[in-house]
């Protein structure tokens, strides 16, 4: 009996895998391939459109990514002339002083350090404001009012428009003159002369990145939070009115541990996308302030440096890898 | 087997009409990227070819405007070994970086056409003895001027030293804006973190003397008290006679301030000329050109710019697209070019020519600025001139935002492009 089942259980087990190759082919057609080869090609020099030959560099790529050193800076001096050159050209990535003394720290590739930096602080601003607005908007487009049906569709306008064509039109509303409707619309109110250059000086530039991000991603967040809020069974709300429950405590004892499967999707969905921002980027700041996608995309095309530029494909890979599991882990998402 | 013979009848009959389409295409397509305020005179020349070539289709792809997004696209095109463009316009500085990819014109019979172009051209897109693109158009950059305003406030000339621009500049915005145009400027340039800010950059430190970034012995000579000087001084503009705005400025955004007549100067392509007295310019009749002013009188310098034609390597229709090409660079297109859209022709008789003196008079007074253009270091650094040139605007862009002063910034710099390049510090 155990033999004639045992054996059942190995065909099916065998048809199941048998079932299984298409799929698999297909996985490792289109992802196992394409990543392996760019785990390769991270470890060459290859250049990007390039006829010379390819040479096998090791983890030098990855080194010269990673490459700090610290210098004391002469009050006389300046950076250049005290960073080592030799074998690589070290550059100015920030200063800082202890007791008296100027420091700095220099890097190879000190624009890399500075697009993760750029990227997170953009993520970390844009997905928590759009996690705000976004919730406030849903909890108004949930309650019943007349016009519901049209609200949300005209809600979701900013999020339709390709992130492109968005930034272009922002690129004109920010553009750092009265041309510019954010600077007329300011300089009415006496804000500003009407020159603030929202995309060239450098501290605002984030601001700028993370507004216009704002404004096309909050629907999309409302959404995905509109769709939770839909869940929650009406009963239970009536049921904490009968024993005499707020409002205030409605929504922190219901409303927002219920929601919790729901936001924690929005917000991994959100993260992930934010740190591979590279439109926006590209199209507003272009080669004055990167995002790690667009210093990628930089190298890639602008340097011509293949073989860094997968270097920095694998890195970024790792460090969303690394924030997709600190999420699923905190926010406890394979239990539910 | 008659129901067998009727399937086979009917699936043959699907098969050709599908094909139908396929073997009417005998027609060949050659298909040109063109870019920016290009476009519609290449669409006009493509007209122009088909009627001539009737069994010849040209189809025009629109590339991004500014140069470096444009050379980013090709760049995607040749590693993919695409045959979707035959025919390439590529920035003068580009040979070096694209030669790998492009067919040796003389292969195709350009001997007898290239001593009508000017040498200096023809000799930039030589590489290895292989003309590897035709000369479309060249450029030289110049100073634009207000006439009316420039006689109102008592300037009989335009300024010939950086010194007496400035200063015509300051008063002309003052009295304009006292007039009441708050959004009125002195002087115009591109200031953006892209190419165009390498062109503008190497006219104020040639202007002063301080050499071309890399000279042609390969020694790199950027850090020079005369190219500090002119950097700071370039720096000095931005908010005084040129609006903050202007780091963010390219040819065709800072051409609509000045189009719309809130700028007395601009530092531009002779490509505006045409457009400013177009039917709808605020300006038409009022404005004039100049060559760019120096440090000293004399001093003038001028970035040679321009656009050439190149066929791919991975074109499916060589010769044809090597035809399109040569009626796109002919005496007769050029002529059309440079009467219709003032672009400036590569072919010498033209400077000559009535006709097309009689719609761009400046031609003829400032052929000695195309002739005398500065080439950008391309030649010398190629491969590798992309990352040059990205490292000198980003540096000097940096200084205009005043993030550093240019003592530094040119310090910096000159280890950068001894870092790209291996050349020698001078």
């Amino acid at each position: 009996m155990s033999q004639i089942s045992n054996n059942l259980f190995k065909k099916e087990q065998s048809l199941a895998y048998k079932m299984l190759i298409p799929t698999i082919l297909i996985l490792v057609i289109i992802a196992i391939y394409p990543l392996g080869q760019v785990v390769y090609t991270s470890f060459t020099n290859r250049v990007f459109a390039g006829v010379e030959e390819t040479e096998f560099v090791g983890l030098d790529n990855y080194t010269s990514l990673f490459s700090l050193t610290i210098k004391e800076l002469p009050k006389d001096k300046y950076a250049f002339e005290v960073l080592p050159r030799e074998p690589k050209r070290y550059k100015e990535l920030t200063t800082f002083s202890i007791f008296n003394k100027q420091y700095i720290i220099g890097s190879v590739h000190p624009n890399f350090i500075e697009a993760i930096i750029n990227t997170i602080i953009f993520t970390f601003f844009a997905v928590f404001l759009e996690t705000l607005f976004g919730f406030i908007i849903a909890l108004v487009v949930n309650s019943k009012f007349i016009g519901r049906g049209v609200m949300r569709a005209i809600m979701l306008l900013p999020w339709a428009v390709i992130t492109v064509v968005s930034a272009r039109i922002w690129e004109w509303i920010l553009f750092p003159s009265r041309i510019g409707f954010l600077n007329m619309f300011l300089s009415k109110l006496g804000i500003g002369n009407g020159q603030i250059s929202f995309l060239t000086d450098s501290g605002l530039q984030l601001p700028s990145l993370i507004m216009v991000d704002v404004w096309k991603t909050t629907p999309f967040m409302a959404l995905l939070i509109l769709a939770g809020l839909q869940l929650v069974p009406n009963e239970l709300y009536e049921a904490a009115r009968v024993d005499g429950a707020g409002r205030v405590k409605q929504f922190f004892s219901i409303t927002l541990p219920l929601l919790k499967p729901s936001l924690a999707v929005a917000l991994i969905f959100r993260t992930l996308a934010s740190l591979r921002v590279f439109g926006l980027f590209q199209v507003l700041v272009g080669q004055q302030r990167y995002s790690m996608s667009s210093y990628n995309y930089y190298q890639l095309i602008g340097n011509r440096a293949m073989g860094l530029a997968s270097a920095i494909s694998v890195v970024i890979f790792i460090i969303i890898f690394i924030f997709a599991v600190m999420y699923m882990k905190t926010l406890g998402v394979e239990d539910e | 087997m008659q129901k067998l013979i009727k399937t086979l009848a009917l699936s043959l009959l699907i098969i050709s009409l599908f094909s139908l389409p396929l073997l009417a295409q005998d027609r060949k397509t050659v298909t040109i990227a063109v870019g920016g305020n290009s476009v519609d005179s290449a669409k006009d020349l493509a007209n122009m070819y088909m009627e001539k070539n009737p069994d010849i289709n040209v189809e025009i792809v629109e590339t991004p405007s500014s140069s470096t997004e444009r050379l980013d696209l090709y760049l995607q095109f040749f590693e993919a070994k695409s045959s979707k463009v035959d025919v390439y316009t590529i920035d003068v500085v580009w040979p070096g970086i694209l030669a790998d990819h492009l067919i040796d014109f003389n292969d195709y019979g350009a001997k007898k056409i290239v001593d009508k172009h000017f040498e200096a051209i023809i000799e930039n897109n030589t590489l290895d003895g292989r003309l590897i693109a035709l000369p479309w158009y060249t450029d030289g950059a110049l100073l634009f001027y207000r006439t009316d305003l420039l006689n109102e406030y008592g300037y009989d000339g335009p300024p010939e030293t950086w010194d007496q621009l400035e200063e015509m500049a300051a008063t002309i915005q003052a009295g304009e804006r006292s007039k009441g145009n708050q959004d009125f400027w002195g002087y115009l340039w591109q200031g953006n973190a892209y190419e165009g800010l390498t062109c503008d950059a190497l006219e104020w430190v040639a202007s002063h003397g301080g050499g071309q970034i890399v000279n042609s012995n390969k020694e790199i000579t950027i850090y020079n008290d005369q190219a500090i000087k002119a950097i700071d001084r370039a720096a000095s503009w931005v908010g005084k006679i040129s609006p903050p705005a202007v780091t963010g400025l390219q040819e065709e955004s800072s051409r609509h301030i000045w189009q719309n007549g809130n700028a007395a100067f601009i530092r531009n392509w002779p490509y505006i000329y045409s457009l400013g007295n177009s039917e709808d310019s605020v300006i038409k009749g009022k404005f004039d050109v100049a060559p760019l002013p120096g440090d000293e009188p004399g001093m003038s310098a001028s970035t040679l710019g321009g656009w050439q034609l190149a066929v791919s390597k991975y074109s499916q229709n060589k010769e044809a697209a090597v035809d399109v090409a040569m009626f796109m660079a002919s005496e007769e297109a050029q002529k059309y070019r440079a009467i219709e859209e003032s672009y400036n022709p590569t072919i010498k008789s033209l400077y000559q020519d009535e006709e097309v003196l009689e719609s761009s008079p400046f031609f003829e007074d400032l052929y000695g600025v195309f002739m005398n253009a500065v080439p950008r270091p391309s030649t010398v650094t190629a491969p590798n001139y992309n990352e040059v040139s990205t490292s000198f605007f980003q540096s000097v862009h940096s200084v205009l935002t005043g993030e550093q002063g240019a003592r530094e910034a040119l310090g910096n710099l000159q280890y950068e492009i001894q870092d790209i390049t291996g050349f020698e510090i001078k």
